[in-house]
Protein backbone atom coordinates (compact mmCIF):
# COMPACT_ATOMS: atom_id res chain seq x y z
CA UNK A 1 0.00 0.00 0.00
CA UNK A 2 1.31 3.43 -0.89
CA UNK A 3 1.15 6.22 1.69
CA UNK A 4 -1.83 8.56 1.54
CA UNK A 5 -1.20 10.84 -1.42
CA UNK A 6 -0.87 14.46 -0.49
CA UNK A 7 -0.96 15.99 -3.94
CA UNK A 8 -0.59 19.74 -3.43
CA UNK A 9 -3.30 20.53 -5.95
CA UNK A 10 -6.18 18.52 -4.48
CA UNK A 11 -9.41 20.47 -4.14
CA UNK A 12 -9.35 20.11 -0.36
CA UNK A 13 -5.82 21.50 -0.17
CA UNK A 14 -6.67 24.48 -2.38
CA UNK A 15 -9.81 25.14 -0.35
CA UNK A 16 -7.81 24.95 2.88
CA UNK A 17 -5.27 27.43 1.54
CA UNK A 18 -7.96 29.87 0.41
CA UNK A 19 -9.72 29.66 3.77
CA UNK A 20 -6.47 30.08 5.74
CA UNK A 21 -5.61 33.16 3.65
CA UNK A 22 -9.10 34.55 4.23
CA UNK A 23 -8.73 34.06 7.98
CA UNK A 24 -5.35 35.77 7.85
CA UNK A 25 -7.03 38.88 6.45
CA UNK A 26 -7.07 38.38 2.68
CA UNK A 27 -10.82 38.84 2.35
CA UNK A 28 -10.85 38.36 -1.42
CA UNK A 29 -9.89 34.72 -1.02
CA UNK A 30 -13.36 33.93 0.27
CA UNK A 31 -14.59 34.35 -3.31
CA UNK A 32 -12.00 31.85 -4.53
CA UNK A 33 -13.22 29.39 -1.92
CA UNK A 34 -16.82 29.81 -3.11
CA UNK A 35 -15.78 29.25 -6.74
CA UNK A 36 -13.67 26.21 -5.85
CA UNK A 37 -16.03 24.21 -3.72
CA UNK A 38 -19.55 25.15 -4.84
CA UNK A 39 -19.71 22.33 -7.45
CA UNK A 40 -18.85 19.61 -4.92
CA UNK A 41 -21.19 21.14 -2.32
CA UNK A 42 -24.02 21.39 -4.84
CA UNK A 43 -23.63 17.70 -5.63
CA UNK A 44 -23.37 16.79 -1.94
CA UNK A 45 -26.65 18.66 -1.44
CA UNK A 46 -28.43 17.27 -4.48
CA UNK A 47 -27.30 13.74 -3.63
CA UNK A 48 -29.43 13.95 -0.48
CA UNK A 49 -32.58 14.27 -2.57
CA UNK A 50 -33.36 17.91 -1.73
CA UNK A 51 -35.12 20.18 -4.22
CA UNK A 52 -32.93 22.61 -6.18
CA UNK A 53 -34.04 25.61 -4.11
CA UNK A 54 -33.44 23.71 -0.87
CA UNK A 55 -29.97 22.80 -2.07
CA UNK A 56 -29.15 26.37 -3.05
CA UNK A 57 -30.16 27.52 0.42
CA UNK A 58 -28.15 24.75 2.05
CA UNK A 59 -24.96 25.64 0.18
CA UNK A 60 -25.38 29.34 0.92
CA UNK A 61 -26.10 28.66 4.58
CA UNK A 62 -22.95 26.57 4.88
CA UNK A 63 -20.80 29.47 3.69
CA UNK A 64 -22.56 31.97 5.96
CA UNK A 65 -21.99 29.64 8.93
CA UNK A 66 -18.37 29.19 7.91
CA UNK A 67 -17.79 32.94 8.00
CA UNK A 68 -19.69 33.27 11.28
CA UNK A 69 -17.54 30.60 12.89
CA UNK A 70 -14.35 31.22 10.93
CA UNK A 71 -12.25 31.89 14.03
CA UNK A 72 -13.42 28.81 15.90
CA UNK A 73 -12.62 26.30 13.17
CA UNK A 74 -9.65 24.35 14.44
CA UNK A 75 -8.37 22.94 11.19
CA UNK A 76 -8.60 25.42 8.30
CA UNK A 77 -7.10 22.72 6.08
CA UNK A 78 -10.18 20.55 6.67
CA UNK A 79 -12.62 23.24 5.54
CA UNK A 80 -13.95 21.20 2.60
CA UNK A 81 -15.02 18.36 4.88
CA UNK A 82 -16.52 20.85 7.33
CA UNK A 83 -18.62 22.40 4.56
CA UNK A 84 -19.80 19.01 3.27
CA UNK A 85 -20.99 18.05 6.76
CA UNK A 86 -22.92 21.31 7.16
CA UNK A 87 -24.48 21.08 3.69
CA UNK A 88 -25.64 17.52 4.20
CA UNK A 89 -27.12 18.32 7.61
CA UNK A 90 -28.73 21.50 6.28
CA UNK A 91 -30.50 19.72 3.41
CA UNK A 92 -31.95 17.21 5.82
CA UNK A 93 -33.01 19.97 8.19
CA UNK A 94 -34.76 21.82 5.37
CA UNK A 95 -36.33 18.61 4.07
CA UNK A 96 -37.79 17.91 7.48
CA UNK A 97 -39.21 21.40 7.54
CA UNK A 98 -40.52 22.48 10.87
CA UNK A 99 -40.65 19.01 12.35
CA UNK A 100 -37.53 19.16 14.49
CA UNK A 101 -33.86 19.92 14.57
CA UNK A 102 -31.65 16.97 13.92
CA UNK A 103 -28.11 16.42 15.08
CA UNK A 104 -25.19 15.34 12.91
CA UNK A 105 -25.42 11.80 14.21
CA UNK A 106 -29.03 11.54 13.16
CA UNK A 107 -28.57 12.44 9.52
CA UNK A 108 -30.20 9.61 7.61
CA UNK A 109 -28.72 7.91 4.62
CA UNK A 110 -29.13 9.45 1.20
CA UNK A 111 -31.78 8.02 -1.12
CA UNK A 112 -30.92 6.43 -4.46
CA UNK A 113 -29.86 9.15 -6.89
CA UNK A 114 -32.54 10.30 -9.26
CA UNK A 115 -32.72 12.57 -12.29
CA UNK A 116 -35.81 14.36 -13.58
CA UNK A 117 -37.24 12.90 -16.75
CA UNK A 118 -36.22 16.16 -18.38
CA UNK A 119 -32.62 15.74 -17.22
CA UNK A 120 -32.59 12.12 -18.35
CA UNK A 121 -33.78 13.13 -21.78
CA UNK A 122 -30.68 15.28 -22.37
CA UNK A 123 -28.21 12.50 -21.55
CA UNK A 124 -26.06 11.20 -24.35
CA UNK A 125 -26.37 7.53 -25.35
CA UNK A 126 -23.24 6.71 -23.37
CA UNK A 127 -24.42 8.66 -20.34
CA UNK A 128 -27.68 6.68 -20.44
CA UNK A 129 -25.64 3.48 -20.20
CA UNK A 130 -23.58 4.93 -17.34
CA UNK A 131 -26.73 6.02 -15.56
CA UNK A 132 -28.07 2.44 -15.64
CA UNK A 133 -24.87 1.22 -14.03
CA UNK A 134 -24.88 3.95 -11.39
CA UNK A 135 -28.46 3.02 -10.55
CA UNK A 136 -27.39 -0.58 -9.95
CA UNK A 137 -25.15 0.48 -7.01
CA UNK A 138 -26.37 0.77 -3.43
CA UNK A 139 -27.74 4.23 -2.53
CA UNK A 140 -24.76 4.73 -0.20
CA UNK A 141 -22.30 4.06 -3.03
CA UNK A 142 -24.28 6.25 -5.43
CA UNK A 143 -24.00 9.14 -2.99
CA UNK A 144 -20.28 8.64 -2.41
CA UNK A 145 -19.44 8.24 -6.08
CA UNK A 146 -21.41 11.33 -7.05
CA UNK A 147 -19.75 13.59 -4.50
CA UNK A 148 -16.14 12.43 -4.87
CA UNK A 149 -16.48 12.73 -8.64
CA UNK A 150 -16.41 16.50 -8.07
CA UNK A 151 -13.24 16.41 -5.98
CA UNK A 152 -9.69 15.11 -6.41
CA UNK A 153 -8.10 11.83 -5.41
CA UNK A 154 -6.45 13.17 -2.22
CA UNK A 155 -9.89 14.35 -1.00
CA UNK A 156 -11.84 11.09 -1.26
CA UNK A 157 -11.15 9.81 2.24
CA UNK A 158 -12.08 13.08 3.94
CA UNK A 159 -15.23 13.47 1.87
CA UNK A 160 -16.33 9.91 2.59
CA UNK A 161 -15.90 10.57 6.27
CA UNK A 162 -17.85 13.85 6.02
CA UNK A 163 -20.69 11.95 4.39
CA UNK A 164 -20.73 9.62 7.37
CA UNK A 165 -18.97 6.62 5.84
CA UNK A 166 -16.52 4.48 7.79
CA UNK A 167 -12.89 5.59 7.85
CA UNK A 168 -10.98 3.63 5.23
CA UNK A 169 -14.03 3.10 2.99
CA UNK A 170 -12.17 4.77 0.14
CA UNK A 171 -8.79 6.36 -0.60
CA UNK A 172 -6.00 5.60 -1.11
CA UNK A 173 -7.50 2.17 -1.78
CA UNK A 174 -10.33 1.83 -4.25
CA UNK A 175 -12.90 0.76 -1.71
CA UNK A 176 -16.05 -1.22 -2.38
CA UNK A 177 -18.03 1.50 -4.14
CA UNK A 178 -15.42 2.34 -6.78
CA UNK A 179 -14.74 -1.38 -7.19
CA UNK A 180 -18.43 -2.06 -7.86
CA UNK A 181 -18.63 0.74 -10.38
CA UNK A 182 -15.53 -0.63 -12.10
CA UNK A 183 -16.91 -4.16 -12.19
CA UNK A 184 -20.36 -3.25 -13.44
CA UNK A 185 -18.93 -1.04 -16.19
CA UNK A 186 -16.28 -3.64 -17.02
CA UNK A 187 -18.89 -6.36 -17.44
CA UNK A 188 -20.82 -4.32 -20.00
CA UNK A 189 -19.64 -4.96 -23.56
CA UNK A 190 -21.46 -1.77 -24.53
CA UNK A 191 -19.13 0.21 -22.30
CA UNK A 192 -15.72 -0.69 -23.67
CA UNK A 193 -13.54 2.26 -22.72
CA UNK B 1 -8.32 -9.12 -11.34
CA UNK B 2 -8.84 -5.87 -9.49
CA UNK B 3 -9.72 -5.70 -5.83
CA UNK B 4 -11.25 -3.06 -3.61
CA UNK B 5 -7.98 -3.08 -1.67
CA UNK B 6 -5.98 -1.92 -4.69
CA UNK B 7 -4.89 1.66 -4.98
CA UNK B 8 -7.20 3.90 -7.02
CA UNK B 9 -5.87 3.94 -10.57
CA UNK B 10 -6.37 5.85 -13.80
CA UNK B 11 -9.29 3.68 -14.82
CA UNK B 12 -11.15 4.59 -11.64
CA UNK B 13 -10.38 8.25 -12.24
CA UNK B 14 -11.65 7.93 -15.81
CA UNK B 15 -14.88 6.37 -14.53
CA UNK B 16 -15.30 9.19 -12.03
CA UNK B 17 -14.68 11.78 -14.74
CA UNK B 18 -17.58 10.25 -16.69
CA UNK B 19 -19.79 10.34 -13.59
CA UNK B 20 -18.88 13.96 -13.06
CA UNK B 21 -19.68 14.86 -16.67
CA UNK B 22 -23.04 13.13 -16.36
CA UNK B 23 -24.16 15.02 -13.26
CA UNK B 24 -22.66 18.31 -14.44
CA UNK B 25 -24.69 17.95 -17.62
CA UNK B 26 -27.97 16.65 -16.17
CA UNK B 27 -28.05 18.57 -12.87
CA UNK B 28 -25.71 21.55 -13.24
CA UNK B 29 -24.91 24.07 -10.52
CA UNK B 30 -27.36 26.96 -11.10
CA UNK B 31 -25.49 29.55 -13.17
CA UNK B 32 -25.79 32.40 -10.72
CA UNK B 33 -25.41 30.41 -7.48
CA UNK B 34 -21.83 31.44 -6.74
CA UNK B 35 -22.63 35.12 -7.38
CA UNK B 36 -25.61 34.97 -5.05
CA UNK B 37 -23.53 33.29 -2.35
CA UNK B 38 -20.82 35.95 -2.66
CA UNK B 39 -23.46 38.65 -2.45
CA UNK B 40 -24.94 37.10 0.70
CA UNK B 41 -21.47 36.88 2.23
CA UNK B 42 -20.82 40.56 1.45
CA UNK B 43 -24.11 41.62 2.99
CA UNK B 44 -23.25 39.60 6.09
CA UNK B 45 -19.71 40.97 6.28
CA UNK B 46 -20.88 44.60 5.97
CA UNK B 47 -23.97 44.17 8.14
CA UNK B 48 -25.50 45.99 5.21
CA UNK B 49 -29.02 46.98 4.35
CA UNK B 50 -30.03 45.56 0.97
CA UNK B 51 -31.59 48.08 -1.41
CA UNK B 52 -34.47 46.99 -3.57
CA UNK B 53 -34.34 47.16 -7.35
CA UNK B 54 -37.29 49.40 -8.22
CA UNK B 55 -37.46 49.17 -11.99
CA UNK B 56 -35.57 46.94 -14.31
CA UNK B 57 -36.98 47.35 -17.76
CA UNK B 58 -33.58 47.00 -19.36
CA UNK B 59 -31.16 45.84 -16.73
CA UNK B 60 -32.08 42.50 -15.28
CA UNK B 61 -30.37 40.94 -12.31
CA UNK B 62 -28.74 37.89 -13.70
CA UNK B 63 -25.70 35.73 -13.49
CA UNK B 64 -22.30 36.57 -14.88
CA UNK B 65 -22.46 33.75 -17.39
CA UNK B 66 -25.39 35.35 -19.20
CA UNK B 67 -24.49 36.58 -22.65
CA UNK B 68 -23.66 40.24 -22.88
CA UNK B 69 -26.82 42.13 -23.75
CA UNK B 70 -26.95 45.29 -25.80
CA UNK B 71 -25.89 48.21 -23.63
CA UNK B 72 -28.91 49.40 -21.65
CA UNK B 73 -29.54 53.13 -21.66
CA UNK B 74 -32.48 53.34 -19.30
CA UNK B 75 -32.05 54.25 -15.68
CA UNK B 76 -32.31 51.80 -12.85
CA UNK B 77 -33.39 52.84 -9.40
CA UNK B 78 -32.49 51.12 -6.14
CA UNK B 79 -34.27 52.04 -2.98
CA UNK B 80 -33.50 51.53 0.71
CA UNK B 81 -34.86 53.13 3.87
CA UNK B 82 -31.98 55.60 4.20
CA UNK B 83 -31.10 56.31 0.57
CA UNK B 84 -32.09 55.84 -3.07
CA UNK B 85 -29.72 55.41 -5.97
CA UNK B 86 -30.40 55.93 -9.67
CA UNK B 87 -27.85 54.80 -12.25
CA UNK B 88 -27.61 54.89 -16.02
CA UNK B 89 -25.02 52.88 -17.90
CA UNK B 90 -23.62 53.90 -21.30
CA UNK B 91 -20.61 53.18 -23.46
CA UNK B 92 -17.64 55.08 -22.07
CA UNK B 93 -15.36 57.31 -24.16
CA UNK B 94 -12.72 54.80 -23.15
CA UNK B 95 -12.84 51.97 -25.68
CA UNK B 96 -14.74 48.91 -24.47
CA UNK B 97 -15.50 50.38 -21.05
CA UNK B 98 -18.70 51.38 -19.33
CA UNK B 99 -19.66 54.80 -18.01
CA UNK B 100 -22.13 54.99 -15.14
CA UNK B 101 -23.90 58.25 -14.38
CA UNK B 102 -25.50 58.15 -10.99
CA UNK B 103 -27.49 60.14 -8.53
CA UNK B 104 -28.04 59.43 -4.84
CA UNK B 105 -30.42 61.13 -2.47
CA UNK B 106 -27.43 62.05 -0.27
CA UNK B 107 -24.71 64.58 -1.15
CA UNK B 108 -21.24 63.64 0.05
CA UNK B 109 -22.06 59.94 0.15
CA UNK B 110 -19.45 57.38 -0.76
CA UNK B 111 -20.45 55.10 -3.64
CA UNK B 112 -18.38 52.01 -4.25
CA UNK B 113 -18.84 50.09 -7.50
CA UNK B 114 -17.88 46.43 -7.13
CA UNK B 115 -17.11 44.67 -10.41
CA UNK B 116 -15.23 41.62 -11.60
CA UNK B 117 -12.06 43.75 -11.53
CA UNK B 118 -12.39 44.88 -7.93
CA UNK B 119 -13.90 48.07 -6.60
CA UNK B 120 -13.86 51.79 -7.33
CA UNK B 121 -15.15 54.51 -5.02
CA UNK B 122 -16.37 58.06 -5.60
CA UNK B 123 -18.05 60.70 -3.45
CA UNK B 124 -21.32 62.20 -4.64
CA UNK B 125 -21.29 65.97 -5.27
CA UNK B 126 -23.43 68.61 -3.56
CA UNK B 127 -26.36 67.55 -5.73
CA UNK B 128 -25.80 63.86 -5.12
CA UNK B 129 -24.39 63.26 -8.60
CA UNK B 130 -21.43 61.08 -9.49
CA UNK B 131 -19.75 59.59 -12.58
CA UNK B 132 -17.62 56.50 -13.08
CA UNK B 133 -16.29 56.19 -16.63
CA UNK B 134 -13.84 53.29 -16.55
CA UNK B 135 -15.86 50.26 -15.51
CA UNK B 136 -15.81 46.82 -17.13
CA UNK B 137 -18.81 45.16 -18.75
CA UNK B 138 -20.35 42.45 -16.63
CA UNK B 139 -21.86 42.14 -13.18
CA UNK B 140 -21.78 45.18 -10.91
CA UNK B 141 -23.22 46.13 -7.56
CA UNK B 142 -22.95 49.27 -5.47
CA UNK B 143 -22.22 49.83 -1.79
CA UNK B 144 -23.33 53.22 -0.48
CA UNK B 145 -22.14 54.87 2.73
CA UNK B 146 -24.43 57.85 3.35
CA UNK B 147 -21.99 59.26 5.90
CA UNK B 148 -18.56 57.94 5.04
CA UNK B 149 -16.39 57.71 8.11
CA UNK B 150 -19.31 57.23 10.47
CA UNK B 151 -18.92 53.65 11.60
CA UNK B 152 -22.35 53.57 13.22
CA UNK B 153 -24.38 53.89 10.01
CA UNK B 154 -25.07 50.73 8.09
CA UNK B 155 -23.91 50.63 4.49
CA UNK B 156 -26.53 50.04 1.80
CA UNK B 157 -25.80 47.38 -0.80
CA UNK B 158 -27.63 46.97 -4.11
CA UNK B 159 -28.38 43.72 -5.90
CA UNK B 160 -26.04 42.83 -8.74
CA UNK B 161 -26.97 44.07 -12.21
CA UNK B 162 -25.37 43.45 -15.56
CA UNK B 163 -23.89 46.37 -17.52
Amino acid sequence: MTPTPTAPDGLGTLAGQAFAAYRAGDRERLSSLVDLVTPVLWNAARSQGGTPSMCEDAVQTAFLQLVDRAESINEPAAVLGWLVVVVKREVWRLARGSRREIGVEEVPEAPAQSLDPEAQSILSERQRVLWQHIASLSPRCQELIRVIAFADRPDYAAIAESLGMPVGSIGPTRGRCLQKLRLTLGSDPGWAV
Amino acid sequence: MSSHKDVIDDKDLANLAQVRALYAHADPVPVDLTERIKFALTVQALHAEVAELMDSAMLATRGPSAPVEPMPTESVTFSAASVSLMVTANESDIEGRVRVDGWVTAPGASIEAVTSEGSTSVISDANGRFVMDDLPHGPIHFVIMVEPGDETTRPVITPTIQV
